[in-house]
């Protein structure tokens, strides 16, 4: 890690999350009679523990590990959506996290979706209605833009949000799904928001399972394992090492 | 999140994360920010009646036909009238003001846990749920006052001075929706059961409110009438007849309405904000 604090553009240092889940008795109902009542059942997960990572300017980062590793759990930390229990996070700016679909009305059409998850995201009505050509456009939606989002294909969602989403580029950009849901247009598109926000200094986290997308999109690559970082460094380097783990793993 | 980037980039200080903002940056992000709770609640609205062959004109017709029940059970099966001279005015004003803070109250309830995909994928003030309840449940319900207001006139009350007032009730009364949104936004994401509950409080509060009958014409004890004053919405629904019809007006209820409206969005916003940080983990 560089001691240098120039380019850095997030500095994430020892840091630990935690959160409590509402464990399920396996038990049946009749058992859970015979036993009396069974006291509601916490588990603490840890899900990061300890990771210490700078992430740098025109830098695009992937994050890759198995499911349950702590990468969802470290960018919500990173945008603050989570407490830390020790450590911490520092950064230029509050990073945006991709995370706009949980705003999105199904019922509502593409257009009105816009508005909503614009200003889910903090933009302005004004500053949205100014931009909506051109991420109607971005999208690809044109035709299909003030029909009911539920009529639309996953491709075209993923469109939609990821257009949504980037439509004022970030300074830190944080990308928990896939971007192989869309065509090739589309993964052009996305590649191209990402240089943008590369080349105006800022800096992108790409958390994805998909090693040709790591290939394609990454400058460096960190490997999560349990929340830990087991290793950080050139893609081809961490995706060898990280393919030939999950390989041999027992699932 | 923050648009500019000025060419020096590079000697910008980090700033720390994951801090809590100071309750004024709070307060003014949430301020920036509050057309989200204008906006999207009214584009609910919208979703919601688009199947119906009505569509839009529900927001009328739901509340005449729940004025209509209300008089027919209780201006003609049973007579409630006792002590009131025009009692189709009086019950109208009542139905539409309580059904207000009802409805608002309700909605707010579930607001966070209805939200958590929301609250969990983005960082913003989460004052803006409990809001968007208030505004979308408070704009669903303009057709429904204004249908109370042709009542009234229909009924043979003409326009005084007292009238002016009622935009301070009203505003009143908002204030208080708000504060106790607030407060059960933040019970409600604790507990989830409070929504199974509240239907019931509000039953009992209904009638503690004197909705469907004159609490003068009934309670004949000064202290028992003076206890009323304590029901925020038995307050706004006294003030507001006063305005409307000139019904008595005790000052203990014009009291308890100043307190209430001052005291709830207060205590509310300190019992939502304080805990905050913790919504949806």
């Amino acid at each position: 890690m560089t001691g240098d604090l120039a380019d850095v553009t997030v500095r994430v240092q020892d840091a630990h999350v935690s959160y409590r889940v509402y464990e399920e008795p396996s038990k049946g109902l009749k058992q859970g009679f015979a036993q009396g009542r069974a006291r509601r059942r916490y588990r603490t997960i840890r899900a990061v523990r300890g990771v210490t990572l700078d992430l740098h300017e025109h830098e695009t980062l992937g994050l890759v590990g198995a499911n349950g590793s702590g990468k969802t759990t470290l960018l919500s930390a990173m945008t603050g959506l989570l407490p830390l229990e020790s450590g911490s996070i520092q950064g230029r700016s509050r990073p945006s996290l991709l995370g706009v679909s949980s705003a999105l009305r199904p019922a509502l059409s593409g257009r009105r979706n816009i508005l909503v998850g614009g200003l889910a995201l903090g933009f302005t009505r004004s500053e949205i209605e100014r931009r909506m050509d051109e991420i109607i456009d971005f999208a690809g939606l044109r035709a299909a833009i003030d029909r009911p989002m539920r009529t639309y294909s996953s491709g075209m969602r993923a469109r939609l949000r990821f257009a949504i989403a980037t439509a004022r580029i970030p300074e830190i950009l944080l990308i928990d799904e896939a971007l192989t849901v869309g065509d090739e247009e589309f993964r052009r598109r996305a590649a191209e928001r990402i240089d943008e926000v590369c080349a105006a200094a800022g800096s992108v986290v790409l958390v994805t399972h998909n090693m040709a997308e790591v290939q394609r999109f990454c400058d460096r690559v960190a490997w999560l394992d349990e929340g830990r970082l087991r290793a950080v460094g050139e893609p081809d380097e961490v995706v060898e090492v990280y393919v030939a783990a999950s390989a041999s793993r027992p699932r | 999140m923050d648009d500019r980037r000025t060419a020096d980039a590079g000697s910008r200080p980090l700033i720390d994360l994951t801090a809590p903002p100071s309750t004024v940056a709070y307060l003014r992000e949430a301020w920036r920010r509050r057309e989200f709770a204008i906006v999207v609640p009214a584009q609910d609205l919208r979703a919601q009646n688009m199947d119906t062959a009505l569509g839009q004109l529900w927001h009328l017709v739901n509340p005449a036909l729940l004025v209509g029940v209300y008089f027919l059970i209780f201006g003609v099966v049973i007579d409630t009238r006792r002590g009131v001279d025009n009692f189709l005015a009086f019950l109208v004003v009542g139905v539409v003001l309580f059904h207000l803070t009802q409805r608002v109250v309700q909605e707010a309830a579930v607001s966070i846990t209805q939200n958590l995909g929301l609250i969990r994928s983005i960082q913003f003030p989460r004052i803006l749920l409990p809001a968007a309840s208030v505004n979308g449940q408070t704009a669903a319900f303009v057709p429904a006052l204004g249908l109370a207001l042709v009542a009234v006139l229909a009924t043979g009350e003409r326009p005084s001075l007292r009238w002016l007032v009622l935009p301070g009730v009203l505003s009143a009364q908002f204030a208080f929706n708000f504060g106790a949104a607030l407060l059960v936004a933040r019970i409600g994401a604790r507990m989830p059961d409070l929504r199974q509950i509240l239907p019931h409080m509000f039953r009992l509060l209904f009638y503690a409110s004197g909705v469907i009958f004159s609490v003068d014409a009934f309670v004949t004890s000064s202290a028992w009438r003076r206890a009323f004053a304590l029901n925020p919405i038995y307050d706004i629904i006294t003030a507001a007849r006063w305005c409307l019809m000139g019904e008595p007006l005790d000052m203990w209820v014009l009291v308890g309405l100043l307190a209430w409206c001052a005291l709830m969005p207060a205590a509310g916003f300190v019992v939502f904000h304080r805990s905050e940080q913790r919504l949806g983990a």
